[in-house]
């Protein structure tokens, strides 16, 4: 091999397929959800248990920005509301193969006091149903009820004193609301720190991230949300019921999983003028839905937000027309563009997307990225070809993003020809190279998909990334573990985002990296400032270090995850911060 | 006068009101969950810089976080938020209602940024409408008022790519003046409010007993409705202050309350939007602070918010005795849960006051005077206002918490201060309040005759009409007879309610007896007829302070009054990270960098001689005539020598070169054409 594919030393080449777009998560993203926060989903984690690696465990957060000391109606799930994760496991069937429903029921134990807690008794005491449906949604099967959900982190008087309050402890409180479903699932439902971090303040002034000019801060730190957060084996999700230790390889493309979430509220609500109540009736209308991060939150604009919210992944697809363009041409992309708005965002200079990667393609805005490719012999063996996959990744002239961030959020990645790492393909993006990722499974839209035979990287290995699969593309391009070969192997961080989502993954890094043309670099398709031409420049150049080294500022949590389940952090305490 | 009236130091507290915490954000579990029609806190006071006006401060959408994009908080669509005044006892209901309505608009629906080169969207406008009905008709009075936009940051306000202007200019052009003389702002500003959320609602841990008492709602911003209004347009009969009789003229008294309300029946569409169709039915309101915080039990919280104050008084049989038997006193009760808790340890309300009187749960307080000759010609005598202020045993509160929320507080015996009373807590004494229209229940109520404490005067003080009650006892200024004087802060809470003022330290003081004692009802280790009525119990009480005793950042002294909103990418915006950006490299020069040299030395490019000393020859070939440019690199990548930068013909070229000041070490030579083109590159040793 020559080194250019091999590629030594240095830090290098970036990647992961992962989408477009930065920030908050899904934190009141949309103006018709901003004002139901109850029902407001804002974010979806998905990942091998690191202490369990025979499950999956699945996080869906909801109810935005907690205060922790936000008293005395501390924040909880919503009475009225069905949240709902979703999971897809196979391409044959349409719809979702399996799906959880939680409804939730509130009581006051004490209605003549204010405190939500007071001698021994609590207010608002949260409890629930879970129902598990395996054919789509036609029927269910409920599979635990009165869940208990965990009081709000009052303060020691409400929490631990024995006399006026209730007499425990905030960990023996989660302990035991951690329960066993009938049917073998771990569950959590409760309050939990906000795992997401972002700052919030600066990238929403017109992407000041990182601050130019400013401290940067984490806009989410100590605050609190609402987790839903189950722990299912890997046989119960995989397809045909198989265990991992089944899978022809860590990449079988049997073990793609695709999940969603959402919340639905009832068509009508009524106002009763009588005694302040209401009533809700007539059909479920899914209000609020999340797959991958960021989706509705930076891609979508500002008009298409509500809608987006009320369909389902399914739909997707055949909203193309719509929303396809929001991907092919996004708006980010625009100011990491010197032709566009670039010079109006300084702090993401060090982004600048493929104008004239190996001098013959362009993939700014309303370009052809690799569309001059298209029915061209070239592309025969690849996911690319029409024959592989109809017209879905590259369906027109004028849609560059097509080939990386499309599919990303809407198919998952297949390890296929070009999706394959640099090492090993001579200098040819399209020739096969080193599998790095098979998340594949094109039954809907926006989802996270994750590929459930990849080993887990522990979160103590030093190796362990917040970069997600990015940090796998850097290993197997440039660690000379990886490199020699183009053969199949397992790199650590293969199990991070967007192959799943861990908690730690540091997913406005890696959007916006890869909407900065990473994931492109990654197979082959380097920066300008690399010439094909030149066989002997690396091709890690400026323009890609610029990349891997960008940064937002907030790479971590504002505190440690937990080791074992439910992983998310113990919830802020009011008096406490 | 004997010092047993004239009090040598202090004395508590006016009639206020119970209870304690965050006035009214997210108080009641339903509204809690509409932030958008959720009121948390009305103002009612004279404006300290044009004293014949009234300021009116309506505040909604709680808990702001300055840096909450994509969608900033806003004003609601489909909601109308009113400020309701009543002037007139003898009208019933409303007198003057001003409703804005709100409407949103994408300037450009292409973008997921709130503001973007001179646009912004979720632009909000607003319609201002007043009916002097009683709703039966309205007026429109300001037409595309213009809601100032969330304060994001420099970039987005200040810069060329954002609005390119100030804070300032967009909170100046958005005080408008209606068609019929009242000033209006409508926006986001920092929220007035300061309380110890944390601590009070940790079952009353305030002040925090082990420190770290913190307001929690400090860098909050919330939704303000302001509005200034000429004292003779509120006024029942058009009267301008001037023509007040005196300082606590009854005819000058307002009684205010805010609401938001939605349309009855909500329907989601499956394409995401939503409609709203039917009646309007009230969804959240606010009169006095911290009722539906604290006063009211969580049963009845969503019920409150759904009725007017005029429903308050028929539905007395529910509400009365939250007010009679507060669950607040329960704590500042031994015989009760007091020892539970220990923050308001100095707060214990009277239980024998003048070895008579019972104020504990339960108990009669002054019931038993009801129908004696003692109370003859008082506002207890049935004769005057009926049953209202002692509708029954074992309601002890009925003679202050009651009237103090529901019907305001007159200026009659008992309700004047211990001065000049000689002891007898029911004689004449000094005025201090007249705020009495007792049409309707909850409401902020105020007399526009008050003259206005400025606001940089020595004297004022944010304990209200609490601290001109003690000055009305102890100051020689004010104790030396019963005449009506102005005191500074009779126009302080709950006389209407200024920013300044700390309602929660206030409230919790009268719940722990603190107005009972300023008309003479004096804490249990008073004994009846000794000299000094400023004993212990009644220093602890006023000594108490909730932790938290001012607003986090300053007021403006001018219209809106209120502190202009925290900005997103501000300190308030989040936790501090510690980050240094690296810098941000060129592009690679085209077609070549330093290992490439490396690997290709000798290609295209010659030097003779090399090694060299001091002096070399550089040789290479022009493929065509066009610019030419030479530069030698040290390894770190540095350019350190640009031999030649011109235009040569084609074919071979020759360039001499002094390298008599380089140190010695290898150097890279690169030559680029026109085009960018690497011509050649080769290594060069210096000796």
């Amino acid at each position: 091999m020559n080194y250019r594919t091999l590629l030594v030393g240095a830090c290098f080449v970036a990647g992961a397929f992962s989408g477009p777009q930065a920030w908050a998560s899904s934190h009141r993203e949309a103006p018709l959800i901003a004002n139901d926060p109850l029902a407001d989903n804002t974010d979806l984690y998905c990942f091998r248990s690191p202490d369990d690696p025979n499950t999956i465990t699945i996080i869906a957060n909801y109810i935005p920005a907690q205060l922790a000391y936000g008293g005395p109606n501390y924040a909880s799930f919503g009475e009225g509301i069905r949240y709902e994760i979703h999971i897809d496991n196979n391409t044959n069937t349409p719809g979702d193969d399996i799906t959880y429903r939680f409804t939730f029921n509130k009581t006051n134990q004490d209605p003549t006091t204010f405190f939500n807690i007071r001698l021994g008794q609590q207010n608002l005491l949260t409890s629930y149903t879970m129902e598990k449906s395996t054919d789509g949604g036609q029927t269910w099967a409920t599979i635990l009820t009165n869940g208990i959900v965990p009081p709000p982190n009052i303060g020691p008087r409400s929490i631990e004193d024995g006399t006026v309050g209730l007499g425990t402890n905030y960990d023996a409180l989660i302990t035991s609301a951690i329960l066993t479903a009938s049917t073998g699932e771990t569950v959590y439902c409760g309050p939990a720190d906000d795992p997401f971090f972002v700052d919030l303040g600066g990238i929403f002034d017109l992407g000041d991230a990182p601050r130019q000019n400013s401290q940067t801060r984490d806009g989410i730190a100590r605050t609190n949300i609402h987790s839903i957060c189950i722990k299912i084996p890997i046989s119960m999700l995989q397809k045909n019921g198989q265990s991992v230790s089944m899978a022809a390889n860590i990449l079988d493309p049997d073990y793609v999983i695709g999940v969603w979430a959402s919340s639905s509220r009832k068509a009508v609500r009524t106002l009763n003028a009588s005694d302040g109540t209401y009533t809700d009736s007539g059909d479920w209308i899914q209000v609020s839905r999340l797959g991958m991060p960021l989706t509705n939150e930076a891609v979508n604009p500002v008009g298409y937000k509500d809608k987006w919210n009320s369909m389902t992944p399914y739909q997707d697809l055949s909203a193309l027309d719509v929303a396809g363009n929001y991907f092919y041409n996004p708006e980010l992309a625009l100011y990491m563009d010197d032709d566009q708005f670039g010079g109006a965002v300084p702090a993401f200079a060090a982004l600048r997307v493929q104008r004239s990667s190996l001098q013959g393609f362009d993939f700014g805005n309303g370009h052809d990225g690799l569309y001059g490719l298209k029915g061209s012999p070239a592309l025969n063996g690849t996911a690319l070809a029409d024959a592989a996959f109809g017209n879905l990744l590259l369906p027109a002239a004028g849609s560059p993003r097509s080939v990386d961030l499309w599919p990303i959020f809407n198919t998952g990645v297949p390890n296929a020809r070009p999706y394959q790492l640099a090492t090993g393909k001579n200098g040819d993006p399209l020739a096969a190279g080193k599998p790095f990722i098979n998340n594949f499974l094109p039954n809907g839209g926006d989802m996270l998909r994750l590929n459930m035979a990849v080993p887990v990287t522990q979160r103590d290995d030093p190796a362990f990334s917040s970069e997600g699969l990015l940090a796998a593309a850097v290993a197997g391009l440039t660690d000379p573990a990886y490199n020699t070969d183009a053969s199949l192997q397992f790199i650590p961080n293969m199990d991070g985002f967007p192959n799943g989502r861990r908690l730690e993954d540091d997913v406005t890094r890696i959007e916006l990296q890869a909407v900065g043309g990473v994931v492109l670099a990654a197979i082959g398709l380097w920066y300008d400032d690399y010439n094909a031409g030149n066989p002997s420049q690396s091709p890690v150049t400026n323009q890609l270090l610029n990349v891997l080294n960008y940064s937002t500022g907030v790479e971590a949590n504002d505190t440690t995850f937990k080791t074992t389940f439910p992983y998310v952090a113990t919830p802020w305490r009011g008096t406490s911060i | 006068m004997k010092t047993s009236q004239i009090l040598s130091l202090a004395v508590g507290a006016l009639l206020i009101a119970n209870t304690v915490s965050a006035s009214s954000h997210r108080e009641a579990p339903l509204i809690s969950s509409d932030p958008l029609a959720d009121n948390t806190d009305l103002y009612a006071f004279r404006c300290p810089d044009d004293p014949n006006s009234i300021i009116l401060i309506a505040n909604y959408v709680p808990m702001q976080l300055a840096q909450g994009g994509p969608n900033y908080y806003s004003f609601g669509e489909d909601i109308r938020y009113e400020i309701h005044i009543d002037n007139d006892v003898s009208t019933a209901g409303d007198d003057i209602i001003y409703r804005i309505t709100f409407h949103k608009e994408n300037q450009d629906p292409s973008t997921f940024f709130n503001i973007r080169l001179g646009l912004q969207n979720g632009k909000t406008t607003y319609t201002l409408e007043r009916s002097m009905d009683g709703g039966s008709s309205f007026e429109t009075i300001k037409l595309n008022g213009v809601v100032p936009p969330t304060n994001i940051g420099a970039r987005s306000i200040n810069s060329a790519v954002g609005l390119n202007t100030t804070y300032t200019d967009l909170s100046a052009a958005s005080v408008h003046s209606t068609s019929t003389g009242e000033t209006v702002f409508c926006g986001p500003v920092d929220d007035p409010f300061y309380v110890d959320l944390a601590g009070v609602f940790d079952l009353g841990d305030l002040p925090r007993q082990n420190g770290g008492s913190k307001d929690g709602l400090a860098c909050m911003n919330v939704s303000a409705i302001v509005l200034k209004i000429p004292i003779s347009t509120l006024q029942k009969d058009g009267h301008d202050v001037g023509m007040a009789a005196n300082i606590l003229d009854p005819d000058f008294v307002i009684g205010i309350w805010a609401s938001a309300s939605r349309q009855k029946v909500r329907t989601l569409n499956t394409d995401g939007t939503t409609g709203y169709t039917g009646e309007w039915v009230q969804v959240s309101r606010l009169g006095m602070p911290l009722t539906n915080e604290v006063v009211n039990p969580i049963g009845s919280k969503d019920r409150w918010n759904s009725m007017t104050p005029y429903e308050d008084l028929a539905s007395i049989g529910t509400f009365g005795n939250y007010y009679y038997n507060p669950e607040l006193a329960l704590y500042m009760d031994d015989d009760q849960f007091g020892g539970a808790v220990p923050a308001f340890g100095p707060l214990r309300i009277q239980r024998n006051s003048l070895q008579a009187f019972d104020f504990g749960n339960g108990h009669d307080g002054l019931y038993g005077l009801k129908g004696t000759a003692a109370v003859a010609g008082t506002a207890l005598d049935d004769a005057i206002f009926g049953t209202l202020l002692l509708p029954a045993a074992a309601s002890p509160r009925s003679v202050d918490l009651w009237p103090i929320f529901n019907t305001g507080v007159p200026n009659m015996r008992p309700y004047q201060l211990a001065t000049g009373k000689n002891g007898d807590p029911l004689a004449a004494g000094k005025p201090f309040v007249n705020n009495f229209l007792p049409n309707g229940g909850d409401m902020l109520r105020l007399n526009m005759a008050v003259p206005v404490t400025q606001r940089d005067d020595p004297a004022f003080s944010s304990d209200g009409l609490f601290a001109a009650a003690v000055s009305g006892l102890t100051d020689p200024a004010y104790n030396t007879n019963a005449g009506l004087q102005f005191i500074p802060n009779m126009d302080g809470f709950p006389n209407g309610r200024r920013l300044e003022d700390d309602v929660t330290r206030i409230e919790l003081q009268a719940v722990g007896g603190a107005a009972l004692a300023a008309i003479g009802l004096w804490y249990d280790d008073y004994t009846a007829g000794d000299a000094n009525p400023v004993t212990p119990d009644l220093l602890s009480v006023l000594t108490y302070s909730t932790g938290v005793d001012t607003n986090d950042v300053p007021f403006r002294t001018v219209f809106p009054y209120l502190a202009y909103p925290h900005r997103g990418t501000g300190s308030c915006g989040g936790l501090a990270v510690d980050y240094t950006q690296p810098a941000v490299l060129d592009p690679s020069d085209g077609h070549v960098g330093i290992s490439e040299l490396m690997h290709g030395a000798g290609s295209g490019i010659t030097a003779f001689p090399n090694p060299i000393t001091d002096r070399t020859t550089l040789r290479l070939n022009m493929p065509e005539a066009g610019h030419l440019r030479i530069e030698v690199h040290a390894l770190d990548g540095k350019v350190v020598a640009v031999p030649f930068n011109g235009t040569r013909a084609a074919g071979t070229q020759e360039f001499t070169w002094n390298a008599g000041e380089l140190s010695k070490g290898i150097y890279l030579v690169k030559a680029t054409g026109a085009d960018g083109k690497l011509i050649g590159a080769m290594k060069l040793e210096k000796n």
